[in-house]
């Protein structure tokens, strides 16, 4: 069982633990099953009888934590578990009755076990209301896998493909810097618009894409009578940046072409970069979606917007009255998180002196998808129709992660809205954030087992692989306050960090970045990463310096 | 968590504090468990790289934060990498592709609002992004926080009839506020 669980490392259990099974199989544990009882939220614990509390056998007592022992059934309290298997030879492995885990008397310590965590999961499983109990394996989760080999591998191909393109290019190049470093200038407050092209720029398999000239603008415009088209924009950007020259470059004729698109948008006037992503994205999905018919197994969207960037959100409702749960997907492009409320609880801040490196009080990235991810407990106003139960019962929701994209762009909404005061105000918080981020503790298969207690059990889909460990490509920082700031890009080629202020690109520390106000985050997943740096050191870093450049102050 | 001493409480505060008591021990227990099964599964496997993590950023801050004064507000006449300087607002002059008129680069988009003509709020944006480039200098202070209120009506007044392309340019250069 736990070798479809990568994530786990194999519990290994202990000598006593071991013996037991030899001895009695799965005998105890069987017998077990029945009285396993589960909440609703997905605790479980043991129940003999309806209506008697256990208590010790020993003491009489009730109030400590109590054991069964899974030979003889009697029930002994923490201070007397070992006075049973004392008196009763052999009877050394029992459960903690509360909590239904498996405990070693002679080890004093809780163990773990494949099979007894089945036999839990078993039994929650038949409890539960029939369908969509949200731990049922579908089918749809075996084709879903299927679908993303072929998509990784089609990337791999492209990325073969610009691998060529680049070192034609190489030859012709008088820079030894990361391809594709060119300053953008500010077409007067469109620092929103570079920021995040820069991030478009250099995202890998997007990048791919265009430079293996899947979309050539020349050829686009010769077929199509249709002027209008986003991604011949981004291709004329691509090939401008790429060109190997240094002076900025003006991308006045994708403004245009943007404004055109978005007039039927509501409002004209974008200032955001998150928003101006998205229409983006957008864009070019109304164009490249039409031209490639989605795939037949299932409607995914084949354009490059979507086969990059979209990834697959899970939300789930759950009774708390009789554990049904209702599950809905959500295609989403990028992933907004919510600030996390650092817990600056007061004995932290006193205690400052003594951990100098204190770090609570912080808001992370992790910090902001565990909130994301976190169970939510719905209003009494918005109480949720369970089909199970026929009426409206409180409930809890709970969003995971169905399937990640290849280039994970993370939003952190910085912009507060208050109803009341009917305004807008920026939280200027430092947001710490990882350079590289394991995704798996959000999948839908790692929240749902967290529901269930972490038992050893195969769930829904449950490829976890590394393929949900990402590494960070760009962060989009903005500086300033609401109306008035600025928008800079770090990017990060060939394991430098550079700075893209509109026309200006910098090298800088890593540090610079760490402490920096992140905005948005680009993250690729990491085999695309390294791969991806492999394409674009064109030099040893050793010579990284271009003689022909002048050094300021030098001439 | 002290509890209160049993022998000065009534018979039902007692109870109550029992219970709380039993309660608590109880919920204690549940993290526990719960955290001794995810350590020995491994599921907190990403906890050291996350505390590096945590300590570069903090070392990062601390730094970033000593050399704050010599800071980020010169950054505009800094030296690319390529050692290029650039002007603050762009030069480079190009054609308008709506209307053809010769455009510098750093006034393109206030320009193409306007002369595209559209947009509810065409004629606030245009003020509001030359007033944001004239105020490059000075980034990052609050004093580029603009107040269109009032000059859009100057605006206005001055400039006549709304969304009519580019008029008012004759070379290129703007000269609104």
């Amino acid at each position: 069982m736990s070798t479809r669980n990568p994530s786990y490392t194999n519990p290994k259990s202990c000598k006593h633990l071991a013996d037991y099974k030899l001895r009695h199989r799965l005998n105890g544990f069987n017998s077990l099953q029945e009285h396993l009882k589960t909440t609703p939220a997905g605790k479980s614990s043991v129940s003999q009888s309806q209506t008697k509390i256990p208590r010790c056998g020993f003491c009489d007592g009730y109030r400590e934590r109590l054991y069964l022992c899974l030979i003889c059934s009697s029930v002994s309290c923490s201070s007397h578990t070992l006075l049973h298997s004392q008196s009763e030879n052999g009877h050394d492995i029992a459960v903690d009755v509360e909590r239904s885990e498996l405990y070693c008397v002679l080890c004093c310590d809780q163990v773990y076990d494949p099979d007894f965590d089945r036999t839990v999961m078993l039994k929650h499983i038949m409890d539960l209301p029939p369908n969509r109990s949200g731990v049922a394996d579908e089918e749809g989760a075996v084709r879903r896998s299927s679908k993303r080999r072929r998509l990784v591998s089609g990337l791999e191909f492209d990325s073969k493909k610009s691998k060529q393109m680049v070192s034609m290019r190489d030859r012709r190049a008088k820079s030894c810097y990361p391809w594709g470093l060119r300053g953008l200038n500010n077409l007067g407050s469109t620092c929103f618009m570079n920021s995040v092209l820069q991030a478009l720029l250099h995202a890998p398999p997007f990048r791919n894409y265009f430079l293996s000239d899947q979309h050539n603008h020349e050829v686009c415009r010769k077929r199509s009578s249709d002027r209008l088209c986003l991604p011949c924009d981004i291709d004329v950007i691509f090939s401008a940046v790429f060109s190997g020259d240094r002076l900025p470059y003006s991308p006045a004729q994708f403004l245009y072409s943007w404004w055109q698109h978005s007039t039927n948008l509501a409002s004209y006037e974008q200032q955001d970069a998150h928003e101006f992503f998205i229409s983006v994205l957008d864009g070019i999905h109304e164009k490249e979606g039409k031209a490639r018919s989605p795939s037949i197994d299932n409607g995914d969207c084949q354009c490059i917007a979507h086969r990059v960037f979209s990834g697959l959100l899970r939300s789930d409702v759950t009774c708390m009255c009789c554990g049904f749960t209702s599950t809905t997907y959500d295609p989403c492009i990028d992933i907004s998180v919510n600030l996390d409320t650092p817990n600056c609880s007061p004995t932290g801040l006193a205690n400052k002196s003594v951990k100098p490196n204190e770090n609570t009080g912080i808001s992370t990235l992790v910090g902001c998808l565990d909130l994301f991810t976190k169970p939510e407990k719905l209003g009494s106003d918005q109480k949720f129709f369970c089909e199970n139960c026929q009426e409206r019962q409180d409930s809890v929701k709970q969003m995971s992660i169905k399937r990640l994209p290849s280039v994970l762009c993370l939003h952190i909404k910085r912009f507060e809205h208050s109803p009341a005061r009917k305004m807008s105000r920026k939280i200027d918080r430092y947001l710490q954030f990882p350079f590289g981020l394991d995704m798996n503790p959000y999948l839908s298969s790692s929240v749902v087992r967290n529901r269930f207690g972490n038992r050893i059990f195969a769930f829904e889909g449950d490829d976890l692989d590394t393929s949900a460990e990402y590494e960070i490509f760009a962060v989009v920082t903005h500086s300033g306050m609401l109306d008035s700031g600025h928008y800079v890009t770090y990017l990060r080629l060939t394991n430098q960090w550079y700075k893209c202020d509109d026309a200006w690109i910098t090298e800088v520390d890593e540090g610079v970045v760490r402490a920096s106000q992140c905005y948005m985050l680009f993250y690729v997943q990491k085999t695309l990463y390294y791969k991806a740096n492999e394409d674009l050191s064109c030099q040893p870093i050793s010579s990284r310096r271009d003689p022909f450049v002048p050094i300021a102050g030098c001439c | 968590m002290s509890l209160p001493n049993d022998d000065n409480m009534s018979p039902h505060a007692q109870l109550s504090s029992h219970f709380f008591g039993d309660l608590l021990d109880s919920v204690i227990a549940d993290v526990a468990s719960e955290c001794h099964r995810i350590a020995r599964l491994g599921l907190d496997r990403n906890l050291d790289e996350e505390e590096e993590e945590l300590r570069l950023s903090a070392q990062a801050r601390a730094m970033v934060a000593d050399s704050s004064n010599s800071g980020e507000t010169t950054s505009k006449y800094v030296v690319d990498i390529f050692g290029q300087t650039h002007p603050p607002v762009a030069t480079e002059i190009f054609d308008c592709m709506n209307c053809g008129r010769s455009i510098v680069a750093g006034r393109f988009a206030p320009h193409l609002e306007k002369c595209m003509g559209k947009g509810r709020k065409a004629r606030l944006k245009v003020t509001r992004s030359s007033t944001a480039a004239q105020n490059r200098y000075s980034r990052g202070s609050p004093s580029s926080t603009y107040s269109y209120s009032n000059s859009t009506s100057m605006n206005r007044l001055s400039n006549g009839a709304p969304g009519v392309a580019g008029e008012e340019y004759s070379n290129g250069s703007f000269e609104e506020l």
